[in-house]
């Protein structure tokens, strides 16, 4: 398998504190990969620059072998690389349609697609997610499931090589998470996306994950098949404490 | 109903009613009657078109950058200015005037556009409104050049017929062209697949930026070329007045005018701006001939009040129960 990511000696400093430290790891194409640590322990940071939303302050980034250490994160998505968020950010005043519509038409660029082409591909998507019937309902009316099934549509819909799913079971009950949990999985078969996945919950990335990169207080501590990982001594001891 | 043995009913289906040659006739219609009746409110007339005019780029603005701009009547003092030193001075022609106006205000909005990507929220609203203030102290500072305290006189008038009621007729509609070109322009901006990345923008910048849309070029693009718009108009009131001064155009109660037609038409909705123009310009004048003395303390009052009773503005009136029958969704934002 091709490598797709490859962040080599990343760091990010917020004043004293130290975000990320030092940080490698790659991914190669088609491969699910979990990004574990406890609260605080940088994942989201280690996201938010591999995406361009913050700046790095020492390593590289590279992408299909570019160096995008310093591009833009518009740039970026047009390379293939997209994300969901955490606390899941619509566009609240815009319809769910409209919303996966912007991703359609500015995502990959694709010559001649006008705003007609764009919403019956953004149809597609928001079908794929289980929203075609809530497509002229505005974002913000959506339920916190609809809403994260809005951000996957919005980020499959730039047409994304590589995408970055953040913590996409908290909030939900166990019956939405599952749902969920299917639907990245049918994501990365119908799509062919590949997928970095930080969650919280190890089941999930048990079931999901070939490959655990674990962080603790921006470092990484552990790296392997979700099995090792779960038995390394490190891991247990960044989420349970010294015995 | 029968006519010739055939049944005709007849509908009243809003797509009769929601025509929208029938409110650019209303308006076209207006200024020929007003003519005939009763002259003395044809200026109010073209008032009401320029506020309109001001407020239809300060939408685009607005919507583009995803912060409200509190001096946009910089740009008209730019236009202005431009316009008045160019035509007393150099004695050119009201068309090459225009263009210089639209040049002058593309130049100075292109050098202000990177404010809406340094800055946001508060700091660009302050930024913004400061600037008029300064191109006014300005004028005074550089008084030989702009006569801060008179204001620049003699400009060559757009047209003169020897009949003032004529005249007037013919500025009218001139101002109702600009504003029904910047109406549709806008209206084919905000329909097009440009508009629903400002919408985006509109919302949350930063994840509009991670889904591709070059957010900085959008905001350059949505700030110049509303400014050379409003320029434009800038251009237009030095030659219908045949003078221009920074004191009536650049202060906060002009500002106040504008921010009052958006808001109260409808939030930077483009036909809530049409609206809201008439709305105020009528106000004005009917609070002036009214009350007077009183009319300068009154009417911010009663335009507060409205703003409070009115939150989705007039136009909100209408669009508010219906707006989620249309995609895309930005004709209606804020």
């Amino acid at each position: 398998m091709a490598e797709i990511l490859k962040v080599s000696n990343v760091s990010k400093h917020f004043g004293g504190l130290t975000a990320v430290n030092d940080v490698s790891f790659s991914i190669n194409e088609g491969e699910t990969v979990g990004l574990m640590g406890p609260n605080g322990a940088g994942k989201t940071t280690l996201i938010n620059m591999i995406c361009g939303s913050y700046p790095v302050d020492s390593g590289k980034i590279e992408f299909l072998g570019k160096d995008i250490t310093k591009l833009p994160p518009w740039k970026r998505c047009k390379l293939g690389i997209c994300r969901t968020y955490q606390i899941p950010r619509p566009f609240p005043e815009l319809t769910t349609l409209a919303s996966v519509c912007v991703s359609a038409l500015y995502g990959k660029d694709r010559p001649n697609r006008g705003l007609e082409d764009a919403m019956t591909e953004a149809t597609h998507y928001l079908e794929f997610v289980g929203l075609f019937s809530k497509r002229n309902v505005l974002a913000r009316d959506l339920t916190l499931f609809e809403m994260r099934g809005l951000e996957l549509a919005r980020a499959l819909a730039t047409e994304p090589k590589l995408i970055f799913v953040d913590e996409v079971m908290a909030g939900l009950n166990p019956v939405e998470a599952e749902k969920a949990v299917r639907l990245i999985e049918h994501a990365k078969d119908q799509f062919g996306v590949t997928v970095l996945w930080i969650e919280h919950v190890m089941a999930v990335l048990m079931r999901a994950a070939q490959r655990v990169i674990v962080l603790h207080y921006g470092e990484k501590i552990a790296e392997g098949p979700p099995q090792e990982v779960a038995n390394n001594p490190m891991v247990i001891e960044s989420y349970l404490g010294r015995g | 109903m029968r006519a010739g043995g055939q049944k005709w009913e007849w509908h009243i289906e809003p797509r009769y009613w929601r025509n929208p040659l029938i409110y650019v006739g209303i308006l076209v219609v207006a200024p020929v009657l007003i003519y005939f009746i009763y002259p003395p409110l044809l200026p109010t007339i073209i008032e009401a078109n320029l506020l309109a005019a001001i407020a239809i780029p300060l939408a685009l603005m607005t919507i583009s950058t995803g912060r409200m701009n509190f001096g946009p009547q910089f740009y008209i003092g730019i236009g202005g200015y431009t316009a008045a030193l160019l035509s007393i001075h150099f004695h050119l022609s009201p068309g090459l005037t225009m263009l210089a106006a639209a040049v002058g205000g593309l130049v100075f909005g292109f050098i202000m556009s990177p404010m809406a990507i340094i800055s946001g929220g508060l700091y660009y609203s302050l930024l913004t409104l400061l600037f008029p203030l300064l191109f006014l102290e300005a004028t005074y500072i550089f008084t030989d050049l702009f006569k801060g305290d008179t204001g620049l006189s003699g400009v060559a008038p757009l047209v003169s017929t020897g009949y003032f009621s004529l005249n007037l007729l013919i500025y009218a509609f001139i101002s109702l062209t600009i504003m029904l070109v910047y109406l549709f322009a806008m209206d084919k901006i905000f329909r097009s697949r440009y508009a629903i990345q400002m919408a985006a923008i509109n919302d949350d910048e930063e994840v509009a930026n991670s889904i591709g849309v070059n957010v900085n070029k959008v905001k350059i693009l949505g700030f110049t070329i509303a400014a050379t718009l409003v320029a434009v108009v800038g251009w237009f009131y030095a030659h219908y007045y045949q003078a221009f001064s920074g004191q009536i155009f650049l202060p906060l109660s002009f500002m106040l005018k504008i921010f009052m037609v958006t808001m109260l038409g409808g939030r930077t909705q483009i036909y809530g701006c049409v609206i809201g123009g008439y709305f105020i310009a009528f106000l004005e004048m009917i609070l002036i001939r009214l009350t007077g003395d009183m009319s300068p303390v009154l009417f911010p009052i009663i335009l507060l009040i409205l703003l409070l009773v009115l939150p989705e503005g007039l136009f909100g009136l209408y669009r508010k129960r219906r707006y989620r029958e249309y995609m895309p969704t930005l004709r209606f934002r804020r």
